[in-house]
């Protein structure tokens, strides 16, 4: 007999709640959910299907049950997900000052608070390099600090340049990113697949 | 019923709320919305209430001045200092937001329930209504989705107090300065996000435009744990409702039906959607940033497909 859960008559997420407490408690290859509506259903099939089981539903006079079967561990993607990633572009980003391009500083300061802010639509992205006026981007009151470190927190590297820091007296300032020297950086430019230079 | 030519907006053309004209420089706009707790603490309750509150008002590009407190509370099975903290939340907001508080109603019941009747000023040229998107217009939205999730989880338990207190401050976040910023562009339309989705609140503002909406998936803002949740199951019943209700309307292009729950995922004070000018569209954006609307982003096009539609890319 495999473990069968009734949740009929229960609210959402009462249901999908009964059915991860059970999978986590006895980790069974098989196991049955009683629902009576289609929001539970859906939600019950879709956590089954997150933790590897394959789903069967079958109804009748109001009564539906799922039926979750283990899939064996040989099925799990994972080593084509390395695969992928082994194949992706390295961006790297190389940025030299606070402001985009000449002109208007106004704009230009506009302009590169945007283009940060808009920088998690690249794919391939895998460093940004700041130097000279562009370490400004790091420091406490940098408008698009914590676009930055969200990028940091997806796993986009983010190298500053030490020198430039010391320069503009800014090295306690910093607050996101790492502290690196010419040497990183010139290997960094090396190792990329592509850099852009803003 | 009897008309009324100084009903600038009502019954006949529903929108985020009314609007009656004074005279020709001043009309009022009129809302009225409450609901049941949707965080367990009483005081950001209150907070969440007031913001979803005068969030109808802000869609219409008006400006909130006095409002009245509705409130249903079981006095006799929950101490009153519950009921005071919901109340000092709402009146913390209101005074951020330059609102004042004129008097209220309270009536005894089983479960707890608030919210307010708000009413703002407008000019009546310069109602910003639901209807009026143009071809060619962007779309953007001011605050990330996937609240009805989050709310999902926390009543589940499972959701973390670091993520509990960030959808409480975006739940809390006033559109006013949205609002503000949208009045020094040339908006086509705008409504604010809450029970019907993103995409169903969307289906409202192109239905009888003859025009359609293209949506990119990935570029909509998403509180990024409630992607991760709605492919666990734990999906509000009312996101099925909303995908079922909307689905002649919609053009679905995604790969997996994670994204669709997350689209049409009801949210309670959620942001603004605005339809504006393409050539405009990157300075309101840069100016909402200014304002610290961060999460503010381009999501789509209005576009002439010959049918009303929301088409949905990934």
């Amino acid at each position: 007999m495999p473990l069968e859960i009734n949740t009929k008559g229960l609210a959402c997420p009462v249901p999908v709640l009964k059915t991860k407490e059970a999978v986590e408690k006895n980790n069974p290859k098989e196991i049955v959910i009683l629902v009576d509506n289609e929001a539970a259903k859906q939600n019950v099939s879709r956590f089954l299907t997150s933790r590897g089981y394959s789903i069967i539903t079958e109804e009748k006079e109001g009564e539906i049950r799922i039926i979750g079967i283990l899939e064996s561990e040989a099925c799990m993607p994972s080593s084509f997900v390395k695969e992928e990633e082994g194949k992706k572009t390295k961006t790297l980003l190389l940025i030299t000052d606070d402001k985009i391009g000449h002109g208007d500083d106004l704009l230009g300061t506009k302009l590169m608070q945007n283009f940060i802010n808009t920088l998690k639509e690249m794919e391939g992205l895998w460093r940004i390099v700041f130097m000279n006026n562009g370490v400004k981007l790091t420091i406490s009151n940098s408008p698009v600090l914590s676009t930055l470190k969200e990028l940091e927190a997806s796993g986009v590297q983010l190298f500053v340049c030490g020198t430039c820091l010391e320069h503009f007296g800014l090295l306690k300032d910093k607050q996101v990113g790492e502290t690196t020297n010419m040497l990183d950086i010139v290997t960094s430019l090396q190792l990329a697949d592509k850099v852009i230079h803003i | 019923m009897p008309e009324d030519e100084n009903v600038l907006v009502g019954l006949k053309s529903p929108d985020d709320a009314g609007v009656y004209r004074i005279n020709q420089e001043l009309a009022i706009i009129q809302t009225v919305d409450f609901f049941t707790p949707v965080v367990d603490d009483p005081y950001f309750f209150g907070q969440i209430a007031v913001a979803n509150a005068l969030s109808d008002v802000y869609a219409m590009g008006g400006v909130p001045k006095t409002a009245m407190n509705i409130v249903c509370f079981p006095s006799e099975k929950m101490d009153i200092s519950v009921l005071k903290e919901i109340l000092k939340g709402g009146i913390d907001k209101l005074e951020q937001a330059g609102v004042v508080l004129i008097g209220g109603h309270s009536v005894d019941d089983p479960e707890i329930k608030y919210g307010l009747s708000v009413t703002g000023f407008v000019h009546p040229e310069r109602i910003i209504a639901k209807k009026g998107v143009k071809e060619g217009d962007l779309l953007i939205l001011t605050k990330p989705i996937g609240l009805g999730i989050i709310n999902t989880c926390i009543k589940g338990g499972i959701a973390s107090k670091e993520l509990i207190d960030r959808a409480i401050g975006i739940m809390s976040m006033l559109n006013k300065d949205a609002s503000e910023v949208m009045k020094e562009f040339h908006v086509s339309a705008c409504t604010d996000i809450t029970g019907f989705g993103l995409i169903g609140h969307m289906s409202e503002m192109i239905m009888q435009s003859g025009l359609s909406a293209l949506i990119n998936a990935k570029k909509v803002p998403v509180i990024k744990e409630a992607i991760e949740f709605a492919s666990m199951g734990f999906v509000p019943a009312g996101t099925y409702k909303n995908i079922e209700f909307y689905r002649s309307m919609i053009e679905d292009r995604l790969r997996d039906d994670t994204l669709l729950s997350i689209l049409f995922d009801p949210q309670t004070s959620g942001g603004l959607l605005v339809s504006l000018p393409s050539e405009e569209a990157e300075m309101f954006l840069i100016k909402l940033w200014e304002k610290g609307i961060q999460e503010a982003r381009i999501i789509g096009q209005i576009i002439r497909t010959g049918e009303e539609k929301i088409i949905i890319e990934e």
